[in-house]
């Protein structure tokens, strides 16, 4: 007995023969599926499934019953269409009967008694995908070994056995959620299922190619071969590996984007000279772990990384490290160029309404590493300020100012810099 | 029903495979000192016991049920290794336990070690107390100071060496907390303080226990400096139970000078024109030996129809050679009386026909009246507000920007008047200095 | 039907991360009953701040084709995204293909392709919860307060669920030992002993560290090797500090945390309050100046009266601070040296005679154009 049936009834399809006054029905084959597709989306909860299956029409009008119980198909998006002998086969109409509202019945007049290749297409919800990736750093942390992963989780309710997977890297849009229209969520029953796991993999000793390429605004990623994954379960699968990927550590302060502090920033591109750039990565997790002596590892950090599409650069913060840090010392503040509105004689008949300061400050950054290090540390300043420095200093925007360095192992470096801020009436007008 | 508070040290045999524990009986304790802190709730406990070790590894467990030993303090140290025959490999903290450890120490022969265990507790506390019998004339007084032990750790100290910390600590975690996860005998530092403050009322007037019973004269107790702290040793040992407080005398001087200044001082000793009997912590007042730990000092009067009581101070920690002002209230001998004798407004300045600034010129009379028998002293801070001169016949001090100082003294059945005049500048009058 | 060998295998497989052959399908065990392999080695690191990676050693042996492979930790904190699964040779031929996650279970399946039946060690990396670390400190100050021995304790608290029968625990400074932890247990170690450590001591009124005008003793050193330190970077951690009484026992003068001291940085340890030094303030002078409409300059004269009651001269540190632009006068007077630290804040050195003789610390400074 097909394991299916043991736990629901999804996915029946049968062809009812029709007397001409639908007197009584009658089933007449069960048609296996041939082959199935799953594309499936990872911006929204969507698989688009292509199923074929061959079918016996007889001359004259034949009923076609699809039911999906306990599933998650949107019933609105279910479509018929024959794949070979079109020319004879014509949907005359298709009914959703009042009694479930997990089913539906093709009426199809056929010229005359065919056998034909058909396609049932329909989305569903539960069928998700997600990217995560592992670098190996070499000890020196310039270079990484980078895995690519893709994991599959099959929550549909559906077992898609021997599917084809097509995994869709980018974000469409959807004007409702599959598994609304679907009905929501349904109760789903636990089985035990673990053994049908096993089939797809026994295929082939070898490892899945998984083939990308472009399409629209999207990428179509193909795993190779067929996967079956039961209900509940998820799978991962290797996308690509990559070794030799250069990295930089950058100490990098931003106080918007990762606090007070410095941060150490692994950065690396997704570009030929960083030995990749050949597709989009998906987002997902990296995890970076570094290899210490005896392929031993190390745990370095991790990050929820966005899409990050070709020749973009990608940054793993790696935390703050204690061993390097920056001060900023505010040295001086002075007033000048104080105006004053005034209505009178007398010391009192005024009001200050513009003023300048000049502020000197010194930031000191030091690594207490054994190891050359490199900073960038990006300053925010407010209002209409000249900004004048002792070391080379970089315009990130109109506030922001950045000096990126080298920094010696176990050397400090001090950079100071005057701010000159226009307050009130004495802001120029640019 | 108290829960029974034990400590408990156990050597665990440790069979080759450590197939099965046994222990090995112990014996008692050869000595142990408390060391204790007054500034925080804090006891140093240090024990020793003589223990035989074999060659190879050797477990030694130490339990503390119903106590409120702090688990991270407890230290093994063995005492005169100088070949390093002993060494901890690990302490282990089982799981089913928050209240033993076990030490794994390697010995490298067989051999019988003497060992010190140390830990923090907490639930004893230490406070000082200072008596004074003023003379009857007020210029001298006996100063007899005592120390307080409180014991109420759960645990009965007998016959332990006894030293008394003065001084603040740092400490960044309270012993309390460390200590036991929350058990209905701990005490927050509050309840401590409030339980220390009557204890020698709940004390029993009967010997107490070991040292202190039978003895005809006062221990000794040594004062020594360390850091920054002093170290106060009673001489021999002390039996101190739990729910226990035990008083000591820590010195006794008789004849220390006394001046009696009387003060009018908002900001020390607040509103009232009051009387404050001064002295030193040095050689001269026959002290100085050593600072004086934070207590409360009370002073009485001894006069010939018996002793009267006059004023008590919570006394702060007393440095060498610091001074010691009590206050022991008005004296209805001594008056102070303030009176404005004038006040006139001046220099007022119109800006389209509204004040804008003007000038309050005040004048004061201050009366000191002495109906004492005796020559005093007064001292007498008088503070202004806003942009003032202050002018005076009689010499004032400048005690900060806004507060000018008086000091005169006073014969006996005199009087004296004090007069100044203060010019207020308001408004548009405020001085562009 | 999948078999769990390891099931009866372990009686303590509840709270045991265990891995198990399991045979493809029952229809074709081409995979025979594998013994349970054990654990050849296990390691735990401790070199991430936070995070606690394990790692052990297994040998499968392994069919040609493909394999499966059961890896469960019911009942124990392993993160299952970080699970990294590896052959311990870097040569090795053997593939891993895929792994797969049942529903609802803290289990995973690896399919491992190999080329021919072999015996393969592979090595398992994880990040594992709810093991704590804490560092502390003892520091044995000499009685003169010049020098100190400085141990370094490690210790571990482990409730992640797991027993580690023997394992490495290496610190994040790379020291390693090895011992038995089980679950619940806690275990301290001595990892660092340095001896001769010389120490500064320092008197400090600081107006950044407190209001209520208490002069503190700070003991400061120097992760430096000229002190006798300088080897690893000192984590930060609880310093318990003794003092040698000079009778053959210490006493506890205090505690402070220090914080993550690099090679070549100080660490400043606040062991309580100097009750024999006493800093009394006055404002002798708080005068507005120079006034035009809303904006003023003042003038202000901040005293601080000092006595040290001690039998011998000390240095005291003073840290104060005034807000805006301001500058000293030069008749400033009382202190020995003066720095401003930046802006707001400066300090001064000032030399205390003994016995309580009052020293003036004469801060005058004028500040500009308030509003």
């Amino acid at each position: 007995m097909n394991y299916c049936s043991r736990w629901l009834w999804a996915l029946m399809l049968a062809v009812l023969a029709a007397p001409a006054l639908q007197a009584k029905e009658e089933l007449v084959t069960l048609p296996k599926r041939d082959t199935v597709q799953l594309t499936i989306y990872n911006s929204v909860d969507l698989t688009l499934v292509q199923e074929t299956r061959t079918l016996s029409f007889k001359k004259g009008n034949n009923r076609l019953q699809f039911s999906w119980a306990q599933t998650l198909i949107d019933p609105t998006s279910v479509e018929f269409r024959a794949l070979t002998q079109g020319d004879k086969l014509e949907v005359l109409d298709t009914s959703y009967p009042a009694e479930s509202n997990e089913m539906l019945i093709w009426t199809i007049s056929a010229e005359a008694d065919v056998s034909a290749r058909v396609e049932i297409s329909y989305f569903t919800s539960g069928l998700t995908w997600s990217a995560q990736y592992v670098g190996m750093l070499a000890a020196d942390e310039a270079s990484m070994t980078l895995t690519a992963y893709v994991s599959v989780t099959n929550r549909s309710g559906e077992e898609y056995e021997n599917a084809q997977v097509r995994l869709v890297v980018g974000s469409i849009n959807l004007v409702e959620k599959i598994n609304q229209l679907a009905g929501g969520e349904r109760e789903r029953y636990k089985r035990d299922a673990e053994g049908e796991m096993r089939r797809a993999t026994r295929e082939s000793a070898g490892k899945k190619d998984i083939v990308k390429e472009g399409l629209s605004e999207y990428y179509i990623y193909t795993v190779g071969g067929t996967e079956t994954i039961p209900h509940g379960w998820s799978k991962r699968l290797e996308s690509f590996v990559q070794a030799g990927v250069p990295v930089s550590t950058v100490y990098t302060y931003d106080a918007r984007k990762y606090g007070a502090g410095l941060t150490k920033l692994l950065t690396f591109k997704n570009n030929v000279e960083h030995k990749l750039g050949k597709e989009p990565l998906p987002e997902g997790t990296v995890r970076l772990y570094r290899t210490m002596g005896g392929n031993a590892l190390s745990y370095v950090g991790e990050v929820a990384t966005p899409y990050i599409a070709k020749n973009d650069e990608i940054k793993v913060n790696a935390g703050a490290d204690a061993e390097v840090t920056m001060k900023l010392t505010r040295l001086g503040l002075e007033k000048k160029d104080l105006a004053f509105r005034r209505w009178g004689g007398r010391a009192e008949d005024q009001s200050l309404e513009g003023w300048t300061t000049v502020e000197d400050f010194k930031l000191e950054v030091k690594n207490f590493r054994n190891k050359d290090v490199r900073f960038e540390i990006n300053l925010v300043f407010g209002g209409d300020f000249d900004f004048d420095s002792s070391a080379e200093a970089s315009k990130v925007d109109f506030q922001t100012r950045r000096f990126a360095q080298e920094l010696k192992a176990g050397s400090s470096t001090q950079i100071t810099f005057k701010l000159t801020t226009r307050n009130g009436t004495n802001v120029k007008n640019r | 029903m108290r829960p029974v508070a034990f400590i408990c040290l156990t050597l665990l045999a440790c069979a080759p495979l450590c197939a099965k524990e046994e222990l090995v009986t112990l014996p008692k304790r050869d000595g142990v000192q408390l060391t204790i802190y007054n500034s925080e709730d804090l006891t140093l406990v240090r024990e020793t016991r003589t223990l035989s070790f074999k060659a190879g590894e050797n477990r030694l467990q130490f339990s503390w049920a119903n106590t409120l030993i702090d688990p991270t303090s407890v230290e093994f140290q063995a005492l005169a290794d100088k070949e390093g025959n002993l060494e901890v490999s690990d302490t282990s903290y089982p799981a089913e336990s928050h209240e033993m450890l076990i030490w794994t120490i390697t010995a490298k022969k067989a051999a019988s070690h003497q060992v010190q265990i140390t830990y923090f507790t907490s639930g004893i506390s230490w406070s000082a107390e200072y008596t004074g019998l003023v003379a009857a004339d007020e210029s001298a007084m006996d100063l007899t100071a005592y120390v307080t032990v409180h014991n109420r750790s759960g645990e009965d100290y007998e016959d332990a060496e006894v030293r008394l910390v003065v001084g603040v600590i740092h400490l960044v975690e309270k012993v309390i907390n460390l200590a036991q996860p929350a058990t209905s005998r701990a005490m927050d530092r509050k309840e401590m303080e409030d339980w220390a403050r009557d204890a020698p009322n709940k004390s029993p007037s009967g010997p107490g226990r070991g040292g202190g019973g039978g003895m005809s004269k006062p221990k000794q107790i040594d004062k020594a400096g360390l850091s920054e702290y002093y170290i106060y040793s009673v001489e021999g040992t002390e039996t101190i139970l739990t729910n226990w407080s035990k008083r000591l005398r820590s010195f006794s001087v008789a004849g220390v000078p006394l001046k009696t200044v009387y003060h009018l001082n908002p900001a020390k000793f607040g509103p009232e024109f009051t009387k404050v009997l001064e002295f030193k912590n040095n050689e001269e007042c026959k002290l100085g030996k050593e600072p004086l730990p934070d207590g409360l000092i009370r002073l009485f009067r001894q006069s010939a129809s018996g002793m009267g009581y006059m004023g008590a101070l919570a006394s702060k920690y007393i440095a060498k050679n610091d001074e010691v002002k009590i206050s022991v209230g008005p004296d209805a001998e001594v008056t102070l009386k303030e009176k404005r004798m004038s006040f006139q407004k001046k220099d007022l300045t119109f800006n389209q026909r509204w004040l804008e600034g003007w000038t309050g010129v005040e004048t004061f009379e201050l009366e000191v009246r002495n109906f004492r028998s005796k020559a005093i002293e007064v001292e007498i801070h008088r503070s202004f507000g806003g942009d003032f001169d202050f002018n005076s016949e009689d010499k004032a001090e400048v005690e900060n920007f806004n507060t000018r100082k008086f000091i005169l003294s006073l014969a006996p059945n005199t009087s004296r008047t004090l007069v100044f005049s203060v010019t207020t500048r308001y408004g548009s009058n405020v001085k562009p200095k | 039907m999948k078999l769990r060998l390891f099931a009866a295998a372990l009686p303590t497989a509840l709270a045991c991360a265990i891995i198990g052959l399991s045979s493809p399908t029952p229809a074709e065990a081409r995979i025979k009953l594998a013994t349970l392999p054990d654990r050849e080695a296990v390691a735990v690191r401790f070199d991430h701040p936070n995070q606690v990676l394990v790692e052990e050693e297994r040998t499968i042996a392994l069919q040609a084709g493909v394999n499966n492979i059961d890896f469960s930790w019911a009942g124990t904190n392993i993160d299952k995204g970080s699970i990294v699964f590896r052959p311990a040779a870097a040569d090795s031929k053997v593939e891993i293909l895929s792994t797969s996650y049942p529903p609802g279970e803290n289990a995973l399946t690896w399919a491992v392709s190999s080329p021919d039946a072999r015996s393969e060690k592979f090595r398992i990396s994880y990040l594992m919860g709810n093991i704590q670390r804490e560092t502390s400190y003892q520091a044995m100050v000499s009685k003169d307060e010049t020098t100190c021995s400085f141990k370094h304790y490690f210790k571990i608290r482990n409730w992640s669920g797991e027993s580690f029968a023997e394992a490495d625990f290496i610190t994040r400074d790379g020291k390693k030992f090895e011992k038995a932890l089980s679950q619940g247990e806690a275990k301290r170690v001595l990892v660092n002993k340095w001896d001769n450590v010389k120490i500064k001591k320092e008197y400090v009124y600081d107006l950044t560290r407190q209001y209520e005008g208490k002069v503190l003793t700070d003991y400061v050193l120097v992760n430096s090797k000229d002190i006798g330190l300088g080897q690893i970077p000192l984590e930060f951690g609880k310093v318990r500090i003794y003092q040698d009484d000079g009778k053959g026992t210490a006493a506890f003068t205090g505690e402070d945390w220090g914080r993550f001291t690099p090679i070549g940085d100080e660490m400043r340890l606040n062991i309580g309050t100097a009750q024999d030094i006493k800093v009394e303030f006055k404002k002798m002078v708080n005068d507005v100046t120079n006034r035009r409409g809303n904006v003023y300059d003042t003038d202000e004269l901040d005293q601080y009266e000092i006595k040290n009651f001690k039998d011998s001269e000390v240095i005291l540190t003073l840290v104060l601070r005034v807000d805006g632009e301001w500058e000293m006068m030069k008749d400033a007077s009382g202190f020995e040296s003066f720095e401003r630290m930046d802006n707001e804040t400066v300090k001064f050195r000032v030399k205390c005679p003994p016995k309580g003789a009052p020293v003036l610390l004469k801060f005058h400074y004028q500040r500009k154009d308030v509003w």
